[in-house]
């Protein structure tokens, strides 16, 4: 097969037809001289090719900069070749470890919102419509069943991933509020049994 | 304005006549990449600074036909005046 040709048939799923004809079309066809130019010699035609190769990965970077190329992709290919780039763009700057971690929190995410559609339950409201622009945890509402304990578990591990050093600092304020939510639940069931803060309030199912 | 690329690129046709993309990365000496010479090259074909067309390709080649760059007259018009542009400025601000 020449040297090129799925890349020509990948093309016209990420550039527009200008782009393909003016700078992809030249850019396969040096990359299909020069391994026709290194004859039989193997290295030289490996080499040709690595340098044809990364040529074209380097346009699928630049490529949403040129904006002399008029009309654009349709939105779903903008979209893959956008995906792409901050796949690859992830993988090289911050390694394959971080990419995987990274594909890992969406899938959990995309489990979470899955199991609040299924289990819709009780989230608080906010009651002013004014809240502080800050990153704080305690401040998030999360429901007090097994959606939110997997939320808070998740959160506890991707935290953990971030920042290993403060790992044990983790672990025990994670053994520790569990003794607090034992010592809450404890005294809840004996203020409902009396009857004189949780007067008339359902039990709240865990599953 | 003329983005230095761009002068590099119309300096390199001007003065050694019509070139293939690749032929201007190698003639650069590394100011030109492979990966963004074909970028460069049609944005200065759609200011009209240069003109392109595809090689005539020989019989039984493989591959696609490469194409050949050559400036055209504005780009020459552009390169002059921003020589001359230069070397006013350059003997205006010498001490």
């Amino acid at each position: 097969m020449t040297p090129g040709t799925w890349l020509l048939k990948f093309a016209p799923l990420v550039f527009n037809e200008r782009f393909i004809e003016i700078v992809v079309r030249p850019t396969i066809a040096d990359l299909q001289s020069e391994v026709a130019a290194a004859g039989s010699n193997h290295v030289k035609r490996v080499r040709a090719r690595c340098r044809g190769y990364a040529a074209f990965w380097t346009l699928m970077l630049v490529a949403p900069f040129a904006s002399w190329s008029e009309e654009r992709a349709n939105v779903a290919s903008g979209l893959a070749a956008g995906s792409v780039i901050v796949t690859l763009l992830t993988v090289v700057a911050l390694g394959l470890w971080t990419a995987l971690v990274a594909a890992g929190a969406t899938l959990v995410a995309l489990l979470l919102h899955t199991w609040y559609e299924r289990h819709p339950s009780e989230i608080a409201v906010p009651p002013v419509a004014w809240r502080s622009p800050q990153i704080n945890f305690s401040s998030t509402d999360i429901a007090g069943n097994i959606g939110g304990l997997i939320f808070v578990v998740g959160s506890v591990l991707i935290v953990s991933l971030a920042l290993p050093s403060i790992f044990w600092f983790l672990l025990t304020g994670g053994i520790a509020a569990c003794f607090v939510a034992w010592g809450l639940a404890a005294w809840h069931t004996r203020a409902r049994k009396a009857d004189w803060t949780c007067a008339e309030r359902p039990p709240r199912l865990l599953l | 304005m003329l983005p230095t690329k761009e002068r590099l690129i119309l300096e390199l046709l001007v003065s050694e006549g019509p070139m293939f993309g690749l032929q201007l990365v190698e003639r650069s000496g590394g100011a030109l990449k492979r990966g963004t010479v074909y970028v460069t090259l049609g944005r200065m074909e759609s200011k009209g600074f240069v003109e392109s067309e595809q090689e005539t390709p020989d019989p039984g080649a493989i591959g696609l036909p490469r194409r050949i760059y050559r400036p055209t007259a504005l780009g020459e018009r552009m390169l002059r005046a921003w020589a001359t542009f230069t070397r006013e400025v350059a003997w205006e601000v010498k001490p």
